[in-house]
């Protein structure tokens, strides 16, 4: 029971992903800041604007819904942690693992969106209404590429759970060069899931205000960029997970230091992606993502298939 | 003061998140505001973002005169940015109402309808003197005055 809580409340729980989602958002915007040759924040910066969050009042306006207002911010939250779980870290082990959960960790980090999706719409704002809508419109698109990328890399190792994956990769080293492709598909598809530059669609502050976020404030928001962090730590982790499944059966330390690297690296791409690229429209984003993503991960699917029934005897 | 409010002191300093407002300006220190804030001064070093929306801004940047068109507008934003907020009257104008004031259509500067934190004069305004305004004001609340 202790050990339970243990992981819930401190480590790889709550706690850890707190710190971690600080030093996450301070890279990211210390390295955009950088390559835009600016000073950048300090390292306090994340931690600062949480707490002055968490100090401000939190206006809900009559038209909106009090419960699922106040409610989905935690709920995108409490997903995006839980998911967590079931990503190995250290090892070839996760803490909780069951045949399947590369398909609960999926689904929990979808969660997120369509808790911001009801939380924008029942603020009853004209602006949140269409960011949360754009925000499930984007949805359709990353989602079936991500799917089937992830898949493809299952398909390799046959079986649907994380540490088995990772076990597989382990025993049969250098077969994740063969998932490159897939990787890249991942990449810009976890661009779209996290509303990253190219995809920041939904909460495009030039045009629609600040999307689905627009009537949240006060603590309400603070939850809000916690969980949007969290789960940018989480897809970042399923990615190394997935994708760079080497270098953890190599003792717990250097396991998990290796894990952090593969974090900060797939972390860098996405924020070099964020300053390099401007926003797309979103039919732009959703023929890009159908015509050409998709097909990539197709492609990535039936070699994986071609190379298990010729090879793999 | 106690540990926490001293922490939240400490917080709102060093994360003072701006919305610019424009409520009646001749453009001039528009320009000027949207100067401060590109890459060359660099003003995420003292943790400030311009945000979209009044619900996640502390600092009401105002620049030009009020006019009869404007005041319910600008009451409205002023209103519908959650507390602690603060109000900075960016240019002659927004101080005073400048060459503006006494005009048939102008009310005269920003306090003569929402209560202003921090004058910042000039026409326009220099990028540098924006900043060292906002700063000032964020040094006031170190003090612990009610800016």
């Amino acid at each position: 029971m202790a050990q339970i809580l243990f992981h819930i409340f401190i480590f790889p729980g709550i706690l850890f992903l707190l710190v971690m989602s600080f030093l996450i958002e301070f890279i990211d915007r210390k390295l955009h800041a950088r390559l835009q040759n600016r000073v950048g924040p300090p390292w306090f910066q994340p931690l600062a604007d949480f707490i002055k969050l968490l100090g401000k009042e939190v206006v809900i306006t009559d038209e909106a819904d009090v419960t699922i207002f106040r409610v989905m911010p935690l709920v995108a939250l409490t997903a995006a942690v839980t998911a967590f779980f079931y990503i190995p870290l250290w090892g070839t082990e996760a803490i909780y693992s069951f045949n399947g959960d590369l398909i609960v960790v999926l689904y929990l980090l979808t969660l997120p969106t369509l808790s911001f999706f009801l939380g924008g719409w029942y603020s009853r704002s004209v602006y949140s209404a269409i960011g949360a809508t754009r925000a499930l419109t984007q949805l359709f698109a990353y989602e079936v590429p991500l799917l089937l990328s992830v898949l493809a890399s299952a398909l390799l190792a046959g079986t649907w759970s994380l540490s088995e994956l990772t076990r597989f990769y382990d025993a049969h080293p250098g077969w994740w060069l063969f998932n490159l492709v897939g990787f890249v598909v991942a990449l810009i598809a976890l661009l779209g899931k996290l509303e990253k530059v190219p995809f920041d669609i939904p909460e495009a502050e030039t045009e629609i205000v600040a999307g689905y976020l627009t009537e949240y404030s006060g603590s309400l928001y603070a939850f809000i960029r916690l969980a949007l962090n969290v789960e940018m730590i989480v897809g970042s982790a399923l990615l190394a997970a997935v994708f760079f499944p080497w270098g953890l059966s190599c003792g717990p330390l250097a396991g998990f230091a290796f894990f952090i690297l593969k974090l900060l690296v797939i972390m860098a791409l996405i924020t070099l992606l964020r300053s390099a690229l401007a926003r797309l429209r979103i039919d732009q984003m959703i023929q890009f993502c159908w015509k050409y993503v998709s097909t990539l991960a197709f492609a990535q699917v039936i070699a994986t298939l071609i190379f298990k029934g010729v090879f793999v005897k | 003061m106690g540990i926490g409010k001293k922490i939240m002191t400490w917080a709102r300093i060093k994360s003072p998140w701006i919305l610019h407002f424009n409520s009646g300006s001749c453009n001039g220190c528009d320009i000027e505001i949207v100067a401060a804030l590109t890459p060359r001064f660099d003003v995420e070093r003292f943790g400030v973002i311009i945000r979209g929306t009044p619900r996640h801004a502390d600092v009401l940047v105002c620049s030009g005169p009020v006019t009869r068109q404007i005041r319910d507008r600008l009451k409205r934003i002023y209103d519908q940015m959650p507390s602690p907020k603060f109000v900075v009257a960016v240019g002659t104008c927004a101080c005073t109402g400048g060459v503006f004031d006494g005009c048939y259509n102008v009310l005269g500067g920003i306090d003569s309808v929402i209560p202003v934190s921090a004058y910042i004069p000039g026409c326009p305004v220099n990028p540098e003197a924006i900043i060292d305004g906002v700063v000032k004001l964020v040094g006031s609340l170190e003090e612990g005055k009610s800016a």
